[in-house]
Protein backbone atom coordinates (compact mmCIF):
# COMPACT_ATOMS: atom_id res chain seq x y z
CA UNK A 1 0.00 0.00 0.00
CA UNK A 2 1.23 3.25 -1.03
CA UNK A 3 -0.11 5.61 1.41
CA UNK A 4 1.74 7.88 4.04
CA UNK A 5 0.90 10.64 6.52
CA UNK A 6 2.25 13.22 8.23
CA UNK A 7 0.81 13.78 11.81
CA UNK A 8 1.92 17.11 12.19
CA UNK A 9 0.40 18.66 9.35
CA UNK A 10 -2.86 20.83 9.86
CA UNK A 11 -4.43 18.39 7.57
CA UNK A 12 -6.47 15.85 9.65
CA UNK A 13 -5.32 12.70 8.81
CA UNK A 14 -8.46 10.93 7.77
CA UNK A 15 -8.16 13.42 4.86
CA UNK A 16 -4.79 12.57 4.27
CA UNK A 17 -5.60 8.98 3.48
CA UNK A 18 -9.14 10.01 2.06
CA UNK A 19 -6.95 12.39 -0.78
CA UNK A 20 -4.35 10.15 -0.92
CA UNK A 21 -6.50 7.02 -2.08
CA UNK A 22 -8.50 9.52 -4.61
CA UNK A 23 -5.41 10.39 -6.04
CA UNK A 24 -4.32 6.83 -6.26
CA UNK A 25 -7.29 5.81 -7.86
CA UNK A 26 -6.90 9.25 -10.45
CA UNK A 27 -3.85 8.04 -11.12
CA UNK A 28 -4.55 4.72 -12.03
CA UNK A 29 -2.88 2.52 -8.98
CA UNK A 30 -5.58 1.48 -7.62
CA UNK A 31 -7.45 -0.05 -10.39
CA UNK A 32 -11.66 -0.78 -10.41
CA UNK A 33 -11.64 -3.84 -7.70
CA UNK A 34 -8.47 -3.60 -6.22
CA UNK A 35 -8.62 -4.32 -2.58
CA UNK A 36 -7.64 -2.34 0.01
CA UNK A 37 -5.93 -3.29 3.22
CA UNK A 38 -8.67 -3.67 6.54
CA UNK A 39 -8.83 -0.83 8.58
CA UNK A 40 -7.08 -2.55 11.17
CA UNK A 41 -4.13 -3.65 8.79
CA UNK A 42 -3.72 -0.22 7.51
CA UNK A 43 -4.01 1.00 11.38
CA UNK A 44 -1.33 -1.17 12.58
CA UNK A 45 1.06 -0.59 9.63
CA UNK A 46 0.29 3.19 9.81
CA UNK A 47 0.83 3.54 13.51
CA UNK A 48 -2.77 5.16 13.94
CA UNK A 49 -5.94 4.87 15.53
CA UNK A 50 -8.09 2.03 13.40
CA UNK A 51 -10.71 4.64 14.16
CA UNK A 52 -9.39 7.22 11.78
CA UNK A 53 -8.93 4.62 8.90
CA UNK A 54 -12.33 3.95 9.53
CA UNK A 55 -13.27 7.58 8.96
CA UNK A 56 -11.17 7.78 6.27
CA UNK A 57 -13.07 4.67 4.84
CA UNK A 58 -16.14 5.92 5.38
CA UNK A 59 -15.82 9.54 3.51
CA UNK A 60 -14.24 7.34 0.70
CA UNK A 61 -17.38 5.00 0.71
CA UNK A 62 -19.72 7.95 0.29
CA UNK A 63 -17.83 9.85 -2.20
CA UNK A 64 -18.56 6.43 -4.05
CA UNK A 65 -14.49 5.81 -4.29
CA UNK A 66 -14.43 2.32 -3.21
CA UNK A 67 -17.48 0.09 -1.46
CA UNK A 68 -17.26 -2.46 1.30
CA UNK A 69 -18.53 -5.74 1.37
CA UNK A 70 -20.03 -6.62 4.43
CA UNK A 71 -17.63 -9.86 5.73
CA UNK A 72 -15.22 -9.16 2.22
CA UNK A 73 -13.60 -6.46 2.26
CA UNK A 74 -13.13 -3.58 0.67
CA UNK A 75 -12.43 -2.55 -2.60
CA UNK A 76 -12.07 0.41 -5.08
CA UNK A 77 -15.75 1.19 -6.44
CA UNK A 78 -16.42 -0.54 -10.10
CA UNK A 79 -17.47 2.60 -11.64
CA UNK A 80 -16.54 5.86 -9.88
CA UNK A 81 -19.70 7.83 -10.12
CA UNK A 82 -19.68 10.81 -12.28
CA UNK A 83 -20.47 13.86 -10.43
CA UNK A 84 -22.24 16.37 -12.05
CA UNK A 85 -19.62 19.06 -13.48
CA UNK A 86 -21.26 21.67 -11.51
CA UNK A 87 -19.97 19.93 -8.31
CA UNK A 88 -16.81 18.64 -9.18
CA UNK A 89 -15.69 22.63 -9.95
CA UNK A 90 -17.72 23.15 -7.05
CA UNK A 91 -15.22 21.08 -5.11
CA UNK A 92 -11.74 21.89 -7.16
CA UNK A 93 -12.40 25.77 -6.92
CA UNK A 94 -10.81 25.96 -3.22
CA UNK A 95 -7.68 24.20 -4.21
CA UNK A 96 -7.22 25.79 -7.26
CA UNK A 97 -8.06 29.64 -5.25
CA UNK A 98 -5.04 28.45 -2.79
CA UNK A 99 -2.84 27.42 -5.83
CA UNK A 100 -3.74 30.91 -7.33
CA UNK A 101 -3.35 32.68 -4.26
CA UNK A 102 0.34 31.09 -3.62
CA UNK A 103 1.34 31.12 -6.62
CA UNK A 104 1.00 34.98 -6.85
CA UNK A 105 2.34 35.57 -3.23
CA UNK A 106 5.69 33.80 -4.60
CA UNK A 107 5.81 36.25 -7.43
CA UNK A 108 5.80 33.32 -9.70
CA UNK A 109 3.66 34.76 -13.07
CA UNK A 110 0.87 33.34 -14.30
CA UNK A 111 2.09 31.25 -17.27
CA UNK A 112 4.31 29.76 -14.71
CA UNK A 113 1.90 28.31 -12.73
CA UNK A 114 -0.58 27.46 -15.11
CA UNK A 115 3.07 25.55 -16.73
CA UNK A 116 3.56 23.71 -13.06
CA UNK A 117 -0.50 22.46 -12.80
CA UNK A 118 -0.08 21.48 -16.57
CA UNK A 119 3.38 19.30 -15.54
CA UNK A 120 1.23 17.84 -12.78
CA UNK A 121 -1.74 16.94 -15.16
CA UNK A 122 1.22 14.83 -17.63
CA UNK A 123 2.65 13.08 -14.67
CA UNK A 124 -1.45 11.43 -13.78
CA UNK A 125 -1.57 11.18 -17.31
CA UNK A 126 1.57 8.82 -18.60
CA UNK A 127 0.84 6.17 -15.67
CA UNK A 128 -2.58 5.42 -17.03
CA UNK B 1 -20.05 4.50 31.39
CA UNK B 2 -21.00 7.03 29.09
CA UNK B 3 -18.21 5.62 26.57
CA UNK B 4 -15.70 7.13 28.49
CA UNK B 5 -13.00 4.29 29.92
CA UNK B 6 -11.46 6.69 32.26
CA UNK B 7 -13.17 9.79 33.57
CA UNK B 8 -12.59 12.02 36.84
CA UNK B 9 -14.39 14.96 38.44
CA UNK B 10 -11.94 17.35 39.97
CA UNK B 11 -9.68 15.19 41.22
CA UNK B 12 -7.26 16.60 43.45
CA UNK B 13 -3.76 15.86 45.61
CA UNK B 14 -1.99 17.46 47.67
CA UNK B 15 1.80 16.13 48.80
CA UNK B 16 2.38 17.92 51.84
CA UNK B 17 2.18 21.38 50.76
CA UNK B 18 2.59 21.04 46.66
CA UNK B 19 -0.64 20.82 44.97
CA UNK B 20 0.39 17.58 42.72
CA UNK B 21 -2.99 17.27 40.85
CA UNK B 22 -5.43 20.39 40.78
CA UNK B 23 -9.10 19.90 40.00
CA UNK B 24 -8.56 17.44 37.05
CA UNK B 25 -11.44 16.29 35.05
CA UNK B 26 -10.06 13.94 32.46
CA UNK B 27 -12.43 12.30 30.15
CA UNK B 28 -11.00 9.33 28.00
CA UNK B 29 -12.67 8.10 25.77
CA UNK B 30 -13.44 4.41 25.02
CA UNK B 31 -10.84 2.92 22.04
CA UNK B 32 -9.19 6.09 22.10
CA UNK B 33 -5.49 6.18 22.19
CA UNK B 34 -4.94 9.05 24.96
CA UNK B 35 -1.83 10.59 24.80
CA UNK B 36 -0.96 12.32 28.14
CA UNK B 37 1.23 15.29 28.13
CA UNK B 38 3.10 17.62 30.92
CA UNK B 39 6.24 18.22 32.08
CA UNK B 40 8.10 16.50 34.52
CA UNK B 41 6.52 17.24 37.70
CA UNK B 42 3.50 18.14 35.91
CA UNK B 43 1.43 15.66 38.21
CA UNK B 44 0.87 12.68 35.34
CA UNK B 45 2.21 10.20 37.85
CA UNK B 46 -0.09 10.79 40.33
CA UNK B 47 -2.67 11.15 38.31
CA UNK B 48 -1.81 7.64 37.00
CA UNK B 49 -1.45 6.29 40.88
CA UNK B 50 -4.55 7.97 42.03
CA UNK B 51 -6.79 6.50 38.85
CA UNK B 52 -5.46 2.56 39.51
CA UNK B 53 -5.94 3.39 43.79
CA UNK B 54 -2.17 3.16 44.48
CA UNK B 55 -3.00 6.70 45.93
CA UNK B 56 -5.78 8.24 47.30
CA UNK B 57 -6.86 11.61 46.00
CA UNK B 58 -7.53 14.32 48.41
CA UNK B 59 -10.61 15.19 46.77
CA UNK B 60 -12.76 14.88 43.65
CA UNK B 61 -14.00 11.26 41.89
CA UNK B 62 -12.81 8.92 39.12
CA UNK B 63 -14.14 6.28 37.11
CA UNK B 64 -12.25 3.51 35.38
CA UNK B 65 -13.81 1.03 33.16
CA UNK B 66 -17.10 2.33 35.01
CA UNK B 67 -15.84 1.72 38.43
CA UNK B 68 -14.95 4.14 40.95
CA UNK B 69 -11.34 4.57 42.05
CA UNK B 70 -12.01 4.02 45.61
CA UNK B 71 -14.13 0.87 45.89
CA UNK B 72 -13.48 -0.70 42.74
CA UNK B 73 -9.73 -0.68 42.24
CA UNK B 74 -9.10 -4.23 42.95
CA UNK B 75 -11.27 -4.49 39.80
CA UNK B 76 -9.44 -2.15 37.93
CA UNK B 77 -5.97 -3.26 38.46
CA UNK B 78 -7.72 -6.78 37.35
CA UNK B 79 -8.76 -5.29 34.12
CA UNK B 80 -6.09 -2.68 33.42
CA UNK B 81 -2.42 -3.50 32.52
CA UNK B 82 -0.03 -0.82 34.09
CA UNK B 83 3.58 0.01 33.02
CA UNK B 84 4.57 2.14 36.00
CA UNK B 85 7.11 5.19 35.32
CA UNK B 86 9.76 3.37 37.40
CA UNK B 87 10.22 -0.08 35.40
CA UNK B 88 10.87 -1.57 38.85
CA UNK B 89 10.82 -5.26 38.89
CA UNK B 90 12.51 -7.97 40.96
CA UNK B 91 16.29 -7.09 39.71
CA UNK B 92 17.56 -10.93 40.46
CA UNK B 93 14.49 -12.47 38.12
CA UNK B 94 15.07 -13.61 34.60
CA UNK B 95 12.73 -13.12 31.95
CA UNK B 96 11.38 -15.55 31.67
CA UNK B 97 10.83 -16.14 35.64
CA UNK B 98 9.31 -12.66 36.11
CA UNK B 99 6.58 -14.20 33.37
CA UNK B 100 6.07 -17.19 34.96
CA UNK B 101 5.90 -14.87 38.19
CA UNK B 102 3.58 -12.76 36.59
CA UNK B 103 0.89 -15.37 34.76
CA UNK B 104 -1.00 -16.60 37.72
CA UNK B 105 -2.13 -13.05 38.77
CA UNK B 106 -4.07 -12.53 35.49
CA UNK B 107 -7.01 -14.77 34.38
CA UNK B 108 -7.19 -13.73 31.02
CA UNK B 109 -3.13 -13.77 30.43
CA UNK B 110 -2.23 -15.25 27.36
CA UNK B 111 1.18 -17.40 27.57
CA UNK B 112 1.14 -17.26 23.61
CA UNK B 113 1.01 -13.71 23.54
CA UNK B 114 4.26 -13.12 25.78
CA UNK B 115 6.47 -15.46 23.65
CA UNK B 116 5.25 -13.74 20.42
CA UNK B 117 6.09 -9.83 22.14
CA UNK B 118 9.12 -11.77 23.94
CA UNK B 119 10.38 -12.26 20.23
CA UNK B 120 9.14 -9.27 18.40
CA UNK B 121 10.54 -6.68 21.14
CA UNK B 122 13.98 -9.20 20.93
CA UNK B 123 14.82 -8.97 24.96
CA UNK B 124 16.72 -11.79 26.15
CA UNK B 125 14.88 -14.43 27.81
CA UNK B 126 17.60 -15.71 30.52
CA UNK B 127 19.08 -12.47 31.56
CA UNK B 128 18.57 -11.12 35.20
CA UNK B 129 16.31 -7.91 35.38
CA UNK B 130 18.91 -6.11 36.81
CA UNK B 131 21.68 -6.40 34.57
CA UNK B 132 19.20 -5.59 31.73
CA UNK B 133 19.79 -1.81 29.65
CA UNK B 134 16.89 0.47 30.46
CA UNK B 135 15.58 0.03 26.80
CA UNK B 136 15.19 -3.73 27.62
CA UNK B 137 13.96 -3.23 31.07
CA UNK B 138 10.95 -1.08 29.66
CA UNK B 139 10.19 -4.15 26.87
CA UNK B 140 10.19 -6.25 29.83
CA UNK B 141 7.47 -4.44 31.73
CA UNK B 142 5.69 -3.93 28.30
CA UNK B 143 5.40 -7.48 27.60
CA UNK B 144 4.29 -8.20 31.13
CA UNK B 145 1.42 -5.56 30.40
CA UNK B 146 0.74 -6.47 26.80
CA UNK B 147 0.16 -10.40 27.87
CA UNK B 148 -2.37 -9.59 30.24
CA UNK B 149 -5.20 -8.67 27.69
CA UNK B 150 -6.58 -6.23 29.45
CA UNK B 151 -9.69 -3.89 29.21
CA UNK B 152 -7.13 -0.68 29.52
CA UNK B 153 -3.72 0.11 28.99
CA UNK B 154 -2.17 2.96 31.55
CA UNK B 155 1.38 3.49 30.54
CA UNK B 156 3.76 5.64 32.26
CA UNK B 157 6.22 6.32 29.76
CA UNK B 158 6.19 3.52 27.66
CA UNK B 159 8.82 4.02 25.08
CA UNK B 160 11.06 5.18 27.45
CA UNK B 161 14.64 4.41 26.57
CA UNK B 162 13.61 2.19 23.70
CA UNK B 163 15.67 3.04 20.32
CA UNK B 164 13.41 4.30 17.10
CA UNK B 165 12.60 0.67 15.85
CA UNK B 166 11.71 -0.49 18.77
CA UNK B 167 9.17 2.74 19.55
CA UNK B 168 7.96 1.61 16.23
CA UNK B 169 7.06 -2.12 16.95
CA UNK B 170 5.99 -1.62 20.40
CA UNK B 171 3.04 0.97 18.70
CA UNK B 172 2.47 -1.54 16.07
CA UNK B 173 2.14 -4.08 18.17
CA UNK B 174 -0.70 -1.30 20.53
CA UNK B 175 -2.48 -0.77 17.75
CA UNK B 176 -2.76 -4.18 15.99
CA UNK B 177 -3.41 -6.11 19.33
CA UNK B 178 -5.04 -3.91 21.67
CA UNK B 179 -6.87 -0.60 20.02
CA UNK B 180 -8.10 -2.71 17.16
CA UNK B 181 -9.53 -4.70 19.80
CA UNK B 182 -11.88 -1.56 20.98
CA UNK B 183 -10.00 -1.29 23.92
CA UNK B 184 -8.34 2.39 25.34
CA UNK B 185 -4.62 3.21 25.83
CA UNK B 186 -3.78 6.01 28.06
CA UNK B 187 -0.46 6.83 28.01
CA UNK B 188 2.20 9.26 29.07
CA UNK B 189 5.33 10.41 27.12
CA UNK B 190 7.48 13.50 26.35
CA UNK B 191 7.87 11.80 22.75
CA UNK B 192 5.32 14.67 21.50
CA UNK B 193 6.16 13.65 17.73
CA UNK B 194 5.09 9.63 18.47
CA UNK B 195 2.31 10.82 20.22
CA UNK B 196 0.68 12.84 17.15
CA UNK B 197 1.55 9.60 15.39
CA UNK B 198 -0.13 7.43 17.48
CA UNK B 199 -2.83 8.97 19.46
CA UNK B 200 -6.18 10.56 18.43
CA UNK B 201 -6.87 12.17 22.13
CA UNK B 202 -4.45 14.47 24.05
CA UNK B 203 -4.39 15.97 27.37
CA UNK B 204 -1.68 18.34 28.43
CA UNK B 205 -1.13 19.13 32.23
CA UNK B 206 0.29 21.58 33.63
CA UNK B 207 1.35 22.23 37.26
CA UNK B 208 -1.49 19.67 38.32
CA UNK B 209 -3.98 21.57 36.03
CA UNK B 210 -5.45 20.25 32.64
CA UNK B 211 -4.82 22.94 30.26
CA UNK B 212 -6.08 21.21 27.22
CA UNK B 213 -8.23 18.12 26.34
CA UNK B 214 -9.23 18.02 22.76
CA UNK B 215 -9.21 15.18 20.03
CA UNK B 216 -5.95 15.68 17.85
CA UNK B 217 -8.06 15.64 14.37
CA UNK B 218 -10.02 18.71 15.69
CA UNK B 219 -6.50 20.07 16.83
CA UNK B 220 -5.73 19.61 12.78
CA UNK B 221 -8.04 20.92 11.23
CA UNK B 222 -9.08 23.93 13.73
CA UNK B 223 -6.60 24.96 16.20
CA UNK B 224 -4.63 28.12 14.24
CA UNK B 225 -1.74 30.37 15.17
CA UNK B 226 -2.76 33.47 14.20
CA UNK B 227 -0.27 36.72 13.88
CA UNK B 228 -1.22 40.21 13.68
CA UNK B 229 0.19 43.36 13.82
CA UNK B 230 -1.76 46.46 15.35
CA UNK B 231 -2.19 48.48 18.47
CA UNK B 232 -4.83 47.54 21.52
CA UNK B 233 -5.39 44.12 19.97
CA UNK B 234 -7.35 42.00 22.76
CA UNK B 235 -5.40 40.50 25.32
CA UNK B 236 -7.40 37.94 26.73
CA UNK B 237 -7.94 33.86 26.65
CA UNK B 238 -10.83 33.36 26.28
CA UNK B 239 -12.32 30.96 24.06
CA UNK B 240 -11.71 30.50 21.08
CA UNK B 241 -8.20 32.10 22.14
CA UNK B 242 -6.43 29.44 24.17
CA UNK B 243 -3.08 31.66 24.52
CA UNK B 244 -1.86 34.55 23.23
CA UNK B 245 1.48 36.46 23.67
CA UNK B 246 2.61 39.83 22.54
CA UNK B 247 6.31 41.20 21.21
CA UNK B 248 6.32 44.98 19.98
CA UNK B 249 3.26 45.47 17.85
CA UNK B 250 3.11 41.55 17.11
CA UNK B 251 0.53 40.12 18.48
CA UNK B 252 0.30 35.85 18.75
CA UNK B 253 -2.69 33.91 18.98
CA UNK B 254 -3.94 30.40 19.08
CA UNK B 255 -7.43 29.71 18.87
CA UNK B 256 -9.44 26.28 19.21
CA UNK B 257 -11.78 26.84 16.15
CA UNK B 258 -13.07 29.52 14.17
CA UNK B 259 -10.02 31.51 12.93
CA UNK B 260 -11.23 32.49 10.07
CA UNK B 261 -14.28 34.70 12.15
CA UNK B 262 -11.38 36.16 14.81
CA UNK B 263 -9.06 37.00 11.47
CA UNK B 264 -11.77 38.78 9.92
CA UNK B 265 -12.91 40.69 13.86
CA UNK B 266 -9.08 41.58 14.01
CA UNK B 267 -9.07 43.22 10.96
CA UNK B 268 -11.99 44.83 11.52
CA UNK B 269 -9.94 46.12 14.32
CA UNK B 270 -7.36 47.81 12.09
CA UNK B 271 -4.47 45.06 12.57
CA UNK B 272 -3.25 43.49 9.33
CA UNK B 273 -3.42 39.75 9.97
CA UNK B 274 -0.01 38.46 9.45
CA UNK B 275 -0.46 35.00 9.05
CA UNK B 276 -2.92 31.78 10.16
CA UNK B 277 -1.29 28.86 9.99
CA UNK B 278 -2.13 25.31 11.67
CA UNK B 279 0.68 24.31 14.42
CA UNK B 280 1.90 20.83 15.25
CA UNK B 281 1.71 19.38 18.72
CA UNK B 282 5.18 20.33 19.52
CA UNK B 283 4.09 24.11 18.82
CA UNK B 284 0.77 23.83 20.76
CA UNK B 285 2.58 22.28 23.84
CA UNK B 286 5.61 24.91 24.22
CA UNK B 287 2.87 27.79 23.86
CA UNK B 288 0.92 26.37 26.50
CA UNK B 289 3.58 25.16 29.17
CA UNK B 290 6.78 27.39 28.26
CA UNK B 291 6.94 29.50 31.40
CA UNK B 292 6.95 32.50 29.61
CA UNK B 293 3.87 32.31 28.21
CA UNK B 294 1.69 34.93 29.76
CA UNK B 295 -1.44 33.53 29.41
CA UNK B 296 -3.66 30.96 29.29
CA UNK B 297 -7.22 30.45 30.13
CA UNK B 298 -6.82 27.67 32.13
CA UNK B 299 -10.57 27.03 31.24
CA UNK B 300 -10.77 23.55 30.96
CA UNK B 301 -14.46 23.92 30.24
CA UNK B 302 -14.25 26.22 28.05
CA UNK B 303 -11.90 24.00 25.90
CA UNK B 304 -14.37 21.47 26.74
CA UNK B 305 -17.28 23.17 25.53
CA UNK B 306 -15.20 24.65 22.45
CA UNK B 307 -13.16 22.05 21.12
CA UNK B 308 -14.46 18.70 22.45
Amino acid sequence: MLIHINPSTGVPIYCQIESQVKQAVAAGAFREGYALPSVRKLAAELRINPNTVARAYQELERSGVIRTVPGGGTFVADNVPGLLKSEKIRRLRPLVRQVAVEGTQLRLTSPEILGLVAEELEKLGGRR
Amino acid sequence: MNGLAISSDGLTKDYRKVRAVDDLSLGVPEGSVYGFLGRNGAGKTTTIKMLLGLTRPGTGSAQVLGLDILKGHLAILERTAYVSETKILFESMTTEELVRFNRGFFSRWSDEAASKYAALLEIPPRQRFGKLSRGNRTKVCLLLALAQKADLLILDEPTAGLDPVAVDEVLRILIEDHVSRGHAVFFSSHHLAEVERVADWVGILDHGRLLLEARLEDVRSQFRRITASGNGLPSKASPPVLAWSQSEQFWKYIVTRDSEQFATALREQGAAVVEVSPLNLQEIFLELVRKEAPCTSGSVGATHAGVV
